[in-house]
Parts: C-alpha cells; structure tokens; sequence
C-alpha cells in the first residue's frame, strides 16, 4: 500500500454508504466497497483529529456527562429501592470486639504494648500454649474494662466467670479461647444517639435520639496474628495472642445500614474518651461483626427472636468488618440479597458471610452444617471474678467526660457551632480542646472587664484555634506537641486584636513567627508588635478618603464596572488594593469597605 | 444397739440414699465384725474387696444402656478431637464398641439426683472470708489506679502511663526465653503453617 493519507470520499458517496457504518462508530469489517474505497485511497469515515484537550476541560466534561447520566437513570433506581424498603424491614444486630488499652495480656504478664516491629517477643509461656503453662489473671486490666461498661451504662456483675470456647487454629495455640460466655462481667447497658451522630431521620421517629440495647460486655482473649504468604503458607506472630479484649454485645435495635455504622463510631468515641481503647478500627484495634436480618413489615418475619426481641426473620452474620464504611455497604448489600432471595420465593439460610472492600455482594463463609461445636465449658484453673461495688463506684465517679457531655459542655460555654464542637474534642487528644479552654480564660483574664460575653470570646479564640492554627500547622507540617506557642501568647495575640490594636492580617502574621520562633530567641508579644511597627495607626475618614480616590483614579475600569455594570463583587478588590498598597498596620478592612462603599455607589 | 462410728453412719445413709447409683455394686453390709473389745479387724476389713470397678460396664452378655452411637456421631466426635479417623470398618466397629460401654459407665453417673446442685468447678475457697480475700476492690487494685495520670486542667481526661513516660521498662518477671525455641518450623521471627488441604 503506498504511502499516501487517505482523503475523504465525496460527500454524495459518503451518505449512501452511511447506512453500512456501524452505530457504535467502529471500523467496519473490510468488505467489497470498503476495499474499493481503500484501493483509491478513500474513506468514509473521518479520520480522527488528535487535538490536545486540556485535562481539566477533560474532567469536566466527564463529570457533566455523569451527572447526566445519573439524572436519566436516577428518576427510577431510588423509587425502586424505596418501594423495596417501604415493604421489608431491617434489623442489625453489632457484635463489637475492642482491644483494652492495658499493659500486659490477660492471663500472663507479658507486655501488651510495643514491638519495635519484632515478632514474636512478647510472648509468655501460657501465650504459646507451653504444656502445664497456667493463666493468671492480670488485675490492672479490670479497669480499662469496667470503665467501658460504665460508660456504656451498664450493670457490672459482682461475681462473672470464665469459659472456654474450644476449636483448633492456628492462631489459637490453647485449642482454646478464654471468654465469659456463661456469665458476663457486664450486662443491660445502653447507648443514646442522636441525629448528629449520624443517624437518619427515619429511625428517630420524631425523637430527639435513639436507644439502642446493650446486652452485655465481656471480657476475652485475643488470638495471635497471621499473615498469608503464597498459595498456603502461614506466619504467625504470638506477640498478640491473649491480649485482653472486650465484646460488645447490642440488641437487635437497630433499623438501617446507617444507623449502624453510627452505632459503631459513636461506641468507638466512647471507648477512646475513657482510656479504655485508643486503638481505632483504621488500625485494627476495633472488629465488627453484624447480625443482618429482614422482615417484612407488620409481619413476624420467621418468628424468630434473639434475646427478647421476637418476630424477627432468618439471621445471617458478616464476620470481620474493618472500617465504619464497610459495615454500611456491607449491611446494604446483605439486606439487598436477602430481600431478592425471599422475594424470589426462597428462604434465608443462618449462615456465616464475609464481606471484602469494593464488593457489591458478601460471599458465603460457612453454612449452617458447617457450624462449630464450641463445648463451652468453665475454666477450671480460673478463679471467678469478684469484682467490689466500691471500685466500680470509684470509677464511675471518676469517669472522664463522655463525647456528648463534651460537645454540649463546649457549645453551652463557648457558643461553638456543633460542627467546630465535634471537631475541636477530637482533635490532638483532647490537648487542642484543653489549649482553647486555657486560652479562652487566658484572654478574659487580660482583657479584665466581665461584660464581655463568653461566648463572643470563645468564637473568636475558637476560630483562630481550629482554622488558624490548624491551617498554620498544617503549612508548616508541624504535629500538636511540637507546636511551641503558649496560650498566654495566643491570649495577648488576641486580645490586641480584640481591642483594636493590630489588624486580623498582622495578628496571623504574628502567629505565623511565634511557631516559627525556637523558644530560645523568643520574645513577648508586645514586643514583637512593637518591633515591627506593626500597631495599628488608624487613619482617619479625610486620609482613607484620600487613599480611596487615589486607588479609584488609578483604575478607572474598575470604578466603571462598578458603577455602570454593577458589579459589586469588584468593591472588595478595592479593599484588597488599599490593604496592599497601604503600610502595613494602617488600613482596616472594615472601614476601607464602608469607605469605598460610599464612593463608589454613587 | 452400740453406737457406730460416725463415719459409718453417715457412709451408709449416702449408700441408703442414693440406691440406684451404682445399682450393680454389692451392697456393703451394716455391721462390721469386732472383737470383744469393740476394735475392728483391719486386716480382715481391707482384704475382701467390696467394691469392682467391672460393676460399671455391662456384663458380657448385657446390652449396653447408653444411647446408640451412630458412625456419623463418632467421626463428629473425631474432629472436635482433633483425632484421625478409623482407617477401616473394622476400627471403626471397635471404636463404637469401646464408646458405648463407657457411655453405659456415663449413664449409671447421671442416675445421681443433682436438683438444687451446683456444678463443681473447682476445689476454691467459698467462705465468706475466702470471696473477701478474692474481691477486687480499692484495694486490690490500688497498684493499677497508681499507673494512671489525669491529663489537662480544664478538660480532664485519664491517661495511663506508657512505658516510656517515666514507668519502669521490665514487666516480665524475668521471663527471658526465646519463644522460637519451640519451633519445628520458621521463617525469621515467625513460626510457619502449611495451611494446605492436609494441613
């Protein structure tokens, strides 16, 4: 074939030949004409030209015609989905399993905490399961326990005792696992939320929060960590095994996917607001487990019934959930597939399933016949716990502030907004939360009067210290404890700015050199204002009126588009021309606006 | 009558009791012989057996009295175990042989009346003393609450103190021993499973 480009074949031929082209507008199939034409060196179809289109024309290209898309078939998915929905009901049931924040195991003195990566180390002789190796109870675990059953609102056992859950795995050196499946430490707790927590609207029903159930807590071993390596070759590292954990047990209450990953994180914040665990699901700390069955409404489903909560369909478990996103779309895709099975006519097996990110269905793990005999049976080389009401009083008076109580604390004192509040307490540990507090009375205490509102202040220090400080962190890549500016420094930062005597830009520019400042060459505030000239010298109407109509003067298409075309979006361009070209701690914004919004509206 | 020994007494008030258990033992009798003095004859007391160990399995010609066991029951069993599988019929005939005398054993125990009992689970000290001694309560745990901090003034929160905050580094007693040691198979610092179909 010669190497010529082929040429477009004349319009009339090319509309005879259109009906031949494929609709998906691929290359058709060489035939008789096609030949033809490629043997003059014609073709019907144009060939492409290779433009370069910029990326971000690209990408918006590509999200219109989603959102396009969306609308077209999103008229009739949701309506399908809520009809679904108005017919059967969900109901969830959570199985929690949480490391205790201790510092040994719980049958052995072996360290529960840092490896340096090494496997294998903190390993006593019961953890690997040495033959005549007896448990001994670690006391100092009790505590991270019973706090999380305060805090749950539970009613701590005085007596509890120990089981053994046999079955053999690897991970499982005794053959068995120590739990307290006969009589738990903790029983009858229950957990509020509310809708801020995360909980839709439909499930509260008109009231201010839910309560779901807790049915009990116990307290259980953790088995050792495996790692697959090639087609079926295990590694095990015994550091983890009996490490102490507690279960957390919740009543079929729950109603929605959604309310069930709220379930989780809020007994997440909970725990980790006690001290009792600190390690969250994004590391492992935390496992659920979830008990999903449907329902159609108004009937009794099977008429099954688990732990007094009765008329309820067939349960399946999702074993192993590991993020609070996962237990939703988990949730979602089980109740999906168990409404098609019985609506198909089939019927729910009571089956163990898995769940893997990015799936859209859980996968069968084990069925009914499959079910392990676990022969539970009490420990007998284990003393039963006794457990004395006067630490359990103790602690719970002792018990440190619960999230809500936190959030509703700092919006009553403080006048934060809900969204700051839940931000602020978790931030760094609690230790950003306890800064602004001490800040907050730092700056009432300098600025000596009591009229001023406590809530004013508390916005004010509040916003410089999530979003100002945050952002100046986050720039300077500096971590919480690194950060080196005191709450005095920041009370006197504030309270110049409060009365008037720096401008919000110095006052940043401040901020910005005080953690940029080692402790060593640091000087006080005032005298870095003072330094830098950087007190504010108002000026006065007749000067800012000067100042204006120079800059108008300068830029008369501005004035223009103003005036004529009304753009007053352009006022505040102004404003940033006079800011910028004034000398440093001279113009207000405030009252440059009000300056230019006289001028310039005439 | 002469008054026996308090023993006795109350040794064969628990065998009048209990009358089904053990229903294939030789009753002992009532009396013991003594001489003229009213001492017993040891010797002459230990060298009968009163009591065969036989008297709990079916006799050669009786039917065992436990349940049947079925083949399907017996390879349940195997595996909670972790025990291997009969190799053939034959094994598996004695295997099922040998676990419904035991079971005939098992069901003469269960003729003990146990309303109102609770199970032993080990021998413990159930006086009131012993469950003071064994409470955890302030005091028992005043070590624990030792290792814990309050951190922050005005938002108050409870930290336990890591190693490394000031707590002393050795939490073992002294238990240094390599834990591989124990290991048939390895792979650095970890032990190796073949998870395969026969592993």
């Amino acid at each position: 074939m010669s190497n010529v480009t082929l040429r477009l074949a004349p319009a009339t031929l090319t509309r005879g030949l259109s009906r031949i082209t494929s609709p998906t507008g691929r290359i058709p199939r060489p035939c008789i004409v096609s030949k033809w034409l490629q043997s003059r060196n014609l073709t019907v179809v144009a060939a492409p030209i290779q433009e370069a289109i910029p990326l971000r024309k690209h990408l918006k290209d590509e999200a219109k015609r989603k959102r396009a898309e969306a609308k077209s078939n999103g008229g009739t998915k949701p309506h399908a989905k809520d009809s679904r929905l108005k017919k059967w009901e969900l109901t969830v049931g959570i199985e929690i399993h949480a490391e205790l924040n201790t510092a040994c195991k719980l049958f052995s003195s072996a360290s529960a905490e840092g490896t340096d990566g090494v496997a294998n180390t903190r390993v006593a002789s019961f953890d690997a399961a040495l033959p005549g190796a007896q448990p001994h109870f670690q006391v100092a675990t009790l505590l991270p326990a019973l706090r999380a059953a305060i805090a749950l609102d539970c009613k701590v056992q005085g007596k509890s005792g120990w089981d053994r859950k046999h079955y053999f795995h690897w991970d499982q050196p005794n053959g068995y696992q120590i739990t307290q499946y006969y009589e738990p430490f903790a029983k009858d707790g229950v957990l509020r939320l509310h809708a801020s927590d995360g909980v839709p609207l439909a499930d509260l029903n008109g009231a201010e929060s839910i309560e779901i159930g807790i049915k009990q807590i116990q307290m259980e071993q953790d088995t050792a960590k495996t790692t697959h390596h090639r087609p079926s070759t295990y590694h095990i590292d015994y550091s983890r095994a009996g490490h102490p954990l507690i279960e957390i047990i919740t009543l079929p209450h729950v109603h929605s996917p959604q309310t069930a990953a709220a379930v989780v994180r809020k007994i997440q914040m909970v725990l980790r607001s006690v001290d009792a665990c600190v390690t969250g699901m994004e590391l492992g700390g935390l496992r659920a487990d979830v008990n999903v069955s449907v329902r159609e409404r108004g009937t009794e489903g099977t008429g099954s019934s688990y732990s007094g909560v009765s008329g309820l369909g067939q349960r399946t478990e999702i074993k192993n959930l590991s993020s609070f996103k996962a237990v939703e779309d988990a949730i979602v895709a089980e109740r999906g597939r168990q409404i098609d099975v019985l609506e198909a006519g089939g019927v729910i097996e009571g089956e163990t399933r898995g769940w893997t990110l990015g799936a859209t269905e859980t996968t069968r793990l084990r069925g009914k016949e499959g079910e392990v005999d676990y022969r539970y049976m009490p420990d007998a080389d284990l003393p039963p716990l006794v457990i004395g009401q006067d630490l359990v009083e103790h602690l719970r008076s002792t018990l440190p502030e619960l999230p809500s109580e936190t959030v509703e604390r700092v919006r009553n004192l403080y006048g934060l907004s809900l969204k700051d509040a839940k931000t602020v307490f978790d931030l760094d540990d609690g230790d950003r939360l306890e800064f602004m507090e001490e800040t907050i009375e730092s700056v009432q205490r300098k600025l000596g009067r009591t009229d001023i509102d406590q809530l004013e202040i508390g916005k004010l220090v509040s916003n410089w210290i999530i979003h100002e400080l945050g952002g100046l962190l986050t720039t300077t890549e500096l971590n919480w404890e690194s950060m080196n500016v005191t709450p005095g420094e920041l009370a006197d930062v504030l309270v110049n700015l409060h009365n008037k005597h720096i401008t919000a830009r110095v006052a940043k520019q401040l901020l910005s050199t005080l953690i940029e400042t080692p402790a060593s060459a640091r000087s006080s505030v005032e005298q870095l204002i003072d330094d830098g000239k950087l007190r504010l010298r108002p000026l006065s109407e007749e000067q800012y009126q000067a100042f204006a109509a120079q800059i108008m003067d300068d830029n008369p298409e501005m004035v223009v588009a103003v005036r004529e075309k009304g753009q007053k979006g352009k006022i505040m361009w102004f404003v940033g021309q006079m800011v910028r070209r004034g000398e440093e701690g001279t113009v207000e914004p405030e009252k440059a606006r009000e300056v230019f919004d006289k001028l310039l509206v005439v | 009558m002469r008054s026996r020994p308090l023993a006795l007494r109350v040794w064969t008030a628990q065998t009048n009791a209990h009358r089904r258990a053990f229903a294939t033992t030789v009753r002992c009798r009532d009396v013991t012989e003594r001489d003229s003095k009213g001492n017993i004859d040891v010797g002459k007391l230990l060298s009968q057996p009163t009591w065969s160990v036989a008297s709990l399995l079916p006799a050669k010609d009786q039917q065992p009295g436990g349940p049947e066991i079925s083949s399907k029951q017996l390879h349940h069993l195997l595996r909670l175990s972790a025990l291997p599988a009969p190799k053939d019929a034959a094994e598996e005939a004695a295997m099922l042989s040998t676990l419904s005398s035991q079971l005939h054993f098992v069901k003469d125990i269960q003729q003990v009346d146990t309303t109102g009992v609770e199970p032993l689970r080990s021998l413990r000290d159930e006086t009131a003393e012993g469950e003071q001694e064994a409470e955890l309560g302030m005091e028992a745990m005043k070590e624990a609450l030792g290792m814990e901090t309050v951190r922050g003034r005005y938002h108050q929160r409870i930290r336990r103190r890591r190693r490394g905050d000031g707590v002393d580094g050795e939490s073992e007693e002294g238990e240094k021993w390599d834990p591989l040691g124990t290991a048939g198979k390895k792979v650095g610092r970890f032990f190796v499973v073949e998870g395969g179909k026969d592993g």
